[in-house]
């Protein structure tokens, strides 16, 4: 090599160290907590943080938003020591996943922290004993019906079902009741329990019992009552959940059900949240809507980038505190889970309703089971395989429900070891 | 001017472009090195040193043209390949991703448990005689005391500066840590364990509360084996990625780290029948839908570019729209065939009069695979034998011709031939990409109809590689070596046909 060209390579050499040293790739700055959330959580997260910026004295809070919830999780999977957040906005299932992959940490709170939340919420966020992160939002869905198709609400399921049979032809209705929310295993949950199939079973002391399943013979002799005509669907309840918003805001569903996190656009509607849970097949026996947190969840991360502490303190301070998720769900619109908060009066009325639908009736969505194929399936991702072959592919009520009695029993089994 | 070019000013931009190149791939190499990732470093590393190397001397001429392929090659190619079949003898899984000494200390952090009475104490934090120190405030009893990680210091109340709430907010020789001290010291502050009583500590959950704690678990470096204090458990190393109770290989602790199994991911595939009953349905599915793909694509496709060889009116509007299919997107063009297949809003039924659930059986829903790669394919495959049929010499048609063979007989024994022999390779390659055509089958019918209540893993249309992402991807755990050794498994499956393929028509004799 020429002295020249040498020259040349020392040239480039420096050149390119020193040009790309302007975009060297920081790790998390000290003293900064980083927290990641979804597109619709992350912007109402930064301007509620803006707000008030001392949450945490001595740091700073930077939120880091992704397109939807999917690319959130994604991006966590994928999340690395130099990369990762701090404090993640996640799904209560996302929390046996992430504790067992090591992505999350766990916090003790005290027993006054602990006590701004329902048991109920922190067995959401907890995995084998340890809690992950502290309740933020309450996730549920609840039945609203259109008053102007109905108008009382009903008391039986079998009630829905008559009005919606007397008024198909005269209003073309496209069905009776719909899931708008939640799909057609958690949304339509409450419609399993109000058919005879409660996936929880809970003791004279409202204890949830393990290892043990619904009566797959009685809600399949429920099922054929109320949605069947002989083998085919009566087109009271679709099979999917595709069109059921729109349907119903048409004006042709008498009864959806709808998640609290998009109350809002029924009520742009001209909705009122008459919310109530799906009535039973005998009165006052209502199906247990699905109900469960999402939550603040500390991350491993946090640890190694040196803010361990002050992520903890910014999940007591902000997420889990009064003021935090009052000033919080007000930009965000969802019922907040800190008791504190959901007694203030700054909470709207549908925000206060799916709360209280939460309280009354709501189920723990355990991850653990989420996470089970003990059975050879996973309950929640056979639900609506029922729906399809009943309704769709008329298959027998009475034998798709005990296969589905069945896949819940062995879940649960198995599940239980990691609660 | 082609002196110009050669000469100083070429070098300048030559320079420029390196400098450009060599910038990018040093902040990549840092990247790579912040996270930990030193192969991928040492890879970019490499590569800025091999271009410098190859375009500013004359080592070698032909590298010059070679060398960005290679890196590619290496990089997006070779690189995946040898991940894919390291992964494939590990168990790589949900809860057994990270190392095994980032594990360790996982565990490590997670073997406390807070003392029965679930005791906190509001604490302040500080120095105290040189050391990292608490200052806790006892409500419930009205103590206070210091805490260092060797003592615990008790205190007057009468020497403290308490508040409305009880809490202490100073001592004497204890100095409280200001805010941006404390956001500096966190790390420092957050591993430390802080002197209680007997075996119990207090550690920081934030900075204003200290929970009372014990160690559960210990680590024995030497034996690498955790120990339950409380219990006498001892967990070992299982081999396969977690520390286990040997008489209780079900009770282990988590996390886990990713370890090598070696073969087990592949027996796996037929040991177990969770696996093995689907994988053989799915792989005569695979090769089922692959075959007809590529004989119904090449049939339509060669009928049109022998319809449209010859002269006819509106060619080059004929030709130009039966592109079309080709040109636009293929994700689009499935997802509106998804829509048209609709059962309740559909087209197809619509036009039909009918109400099939295409998708939830079986036989249609692979009818209507087909018939969507069906509509795909075609372009492809008119384009290329409406070339090949230009390549073939015309006096071979006509000899036939003046020897008496009617045009059937020109198709079957000269034109088909000629084509087959022009066309195999293409066929050949077609094959292979159906055969992993995953956007097809995730889009149209993300695999189902799937009999979930029966437990059936795989959907009646998953193919080899969309049964593989459901093992990945598909459920909220994923298992990435056992998708590993699936897909090495397909590849090797893929390359064994195309090269008996090739061999069988001779092709690559051709090419020599």
């Amino acid at each position: 090599m020429t002295k020249k060209r040498l020259g040349a390579v020392g040239v480039i050499a420096a050149a390119a160290i020193a040009v790309s040293g302007l975009f060297v790739p920081s790790a998390n700055a000290n003293n900064t907590i980083v927290v990641w959330a979804d597109g619709d959580r992350g912007p109402n997260l930064e301007k509620v943080l803006k707000e008030k910026g001392d949450w945490v004295s001595g740091y700073t809070i930077t939120v880091k938003s992704f397109s939807n919830f999917d690319a959130l999780k994604d991006a966590f999977d994928k999340a690395t020591d130099a990369s990762g957040p701090d404090i993640v906005m996640g799904a209560n299932d996302w929390v046996p996943t992430g504790a067992k992959s090591g992505k999350l940490a766990p916090i003790t709170l005290t027993a006054s922290q602990k006590a701004r939340f329902t048991a109920g919420q922190l067995f959401d966020l907890t995995y084998k004993g340890k809690l992950y992160g502290v309740p933020v939002d309450v996730n549920n869905v609840a039945m609203i019906y259109n008053t102007d198709l109905v108008k009382t609400a009903p008391k039986t399921f079998g009630e829905m079902v008559a009005l919606y049979k007397a008024n198909k032809a005269s209003k073309g209705l496209k069905a009776g009741l719909c899931v708008a929310g939640g799909g057609m295993s958690w949304g339509a949950h409450s419609i399993f329990s109000a058919l005879g199939a409660d996936a929880y079973q809970f003791d004279s002391r409202d204890k949830i019992v393990y290892n043990r399943s619904f009566n797959g013979t009685t809600f399949g002799k429920n099922v054929r009552t109320h949605l069947l005509d002989g083998k085919k669907s009566n087109g009271f309840l679709p099979a999917s959940d595709a069109g059921c918003k729109d349907n119903f805001l048409d004006g042709k569903v008498p009864y959806a059900i709808i998640g609290n996190w998009e109350w809002k656009d029924y009520v742009a509607k001209g909705f009122t949240m008459n919310l109530m849970p799906v009535p039973g097949v005998v009165a006052n026996k209502p199906g247990k809507m699905f109900g469960s947190v999402s939550g603040a969840l500390l991350t491993t991360f946090a640890a190694k980038h040196g803010v361990e502490a002050g992520a903890k303190s910014l999940l007591t301070n902000f997420f889990g505190s009064t003021d935090g998720q009052v000033r919080y769900q007000k930009v965000e619109g969802r019922p907040p889970a800190e008791k504190g908060a959901a007694l203030d009066a700054t909470v709207s009325a549908a925000q206060r309703g799916f709360g209280a639908a939460a309280t009354l009736s709501s189920l723990p969505q355990i991850g653990a089971f989420l996470n089970n194929n003990a059975g050879g399936a996973n309950y929640w991702d056979s639900a609506p395989a029922y729906w399809t072959a009943v309704l769709v592919d008329g298959k027998d009520a009475v034998v798709e429900g005990n296969k589905l009695a069945a896949i819940w029993r062995a879940n649960t089994t198995a599940g239980k070891a990691d609660l | 001017m082609t002196s110009f070019f050669r000469g100083k000013i070429s070098f300048a931009f030559k320079l420029v472009a390196l400098l450009l190149i060599a910038s990018v791939l040093i902040t990549l190499t840092q990247s790579a090195v912040a996270q930990g990732e030193y192969f991928i470093a040492a890879f970019l590393g490499i590569t800025v040193f091999l271009l410098a190397l190859t375009y500013l001397t004359k080592v070698s001429i032909p590298l010059k043209f070679f060398l960005p392929g290679i890196l590619l090659l290496v990089a997006f190619v070779l690189s995946p390949i040898i991940f894919t079949v390291t992964m494939s003898g590990y168990n790589y899984k949900t809860g057994n991703i990270i190392s095994k000494d980032e594990a360790i200390l996982q565990i490590q952090n997670r073997a406390f448990e807070p003392d029965a009475n679930g005791t906190s104490f509001d604490i302040k934090i500080g120095r105290y005689q040189a050391q990292e120190a608490l200052l806790v405030s006892d409500s419930v009893n009205n103590a206070f005391f210091i805490s260092t990680v060797r003592d615990r210091i008790p205190l007057n109340p009468a020497d403290l500066t308490i508040n409305e709430y009880g809490v202490a907010e100073s001592a004497p020789d204890f100095a409280v840590l200001s805010d941006s001290e404390m956001a500096n010291a966190d790390k420092l502050y957050s591993g430390k364990r802080f002197t209680y009583q007997d075996e119990y500590f207090i550690a920081l959950e934030g900075f204003e509360v200290g929970i009372v704690s014990r160690q559960v678990l210990s680590f024995d470096a030497e034996k690498d084996q955790f120990n339950n204090i409380i219990t006498g458990e001892v967990y070992t190393d299982n081999g396969k990625g977690n520390y286990a109770i040997a008489d209780n290989p079900d009770q282990y602790l988590e996390p886990g780290w990713r370890a090598p199994v070696w073969f087990e991911n592949y027996t796996k595939l037929f040991t177990e029948e969770r696996l093995r009953g689907p994988l053989i349905s799915v792989f005569i599915w695979t090769v089922t839908f692959a075959s007809l793909s590529v004989l119904t694509t090449f049939a339509l496709g060669l009928l049109l570019a022998l319809a449209l060889n010859k002269p006819i009116r509106g060619r080059r509007v004929y030709r130009s729209i039966l592109i079309l299919p080709y040109a636009m997107p293929s994700i689009m063009s499935i997802l509106i065939w998804g829509g048209m297949f609709n059962t309740e809003f559909g087209a197809i039924n619509n036009l039909l009069g009918t109400d099939i659930a295409w998708f939830q059986n079986a036989l249609f829903a692979k009818f209507a695979i087909i018939l969507v790669n069906l509509w795909l394919g075609f372009p492809y495959f008119y384009l290329v034998s409406s070339g090949a049929l230009q390549a073939i010499p015309s006096e071979l048609l006509e000899a036939a011709a003046i020897d008496g063979a009617n045009p059937r007989q020109i198709f079957r024994r000269i034109t088909l031939p000629l084509l087959l022999q022009i066309l195999s390779p293409l066929l050949i390659a077609s094959f292979a990409f159906n055969f992993n055509n995953f956007n097809l089958i995730y889009l149209l019918t993300g695999g189902g109809p799937r009999a979930e209540l029966d437990g059936e893993l795989a959907g009646a249309t998953d193919i080899l590689i969309s049964f593989t992402y459901k093992i990945a991807f598909g459920s909220s755990v994923q298992d990435l070596g056992l998708a590993s050794a699936i897909s090495l498994v397909i590849f090797l499956l893929v390359a064994g046909i195309s090269l008996y393929g090739l061999r069988k028509s001779k092709v690559l004799e051709s090419f020599q």
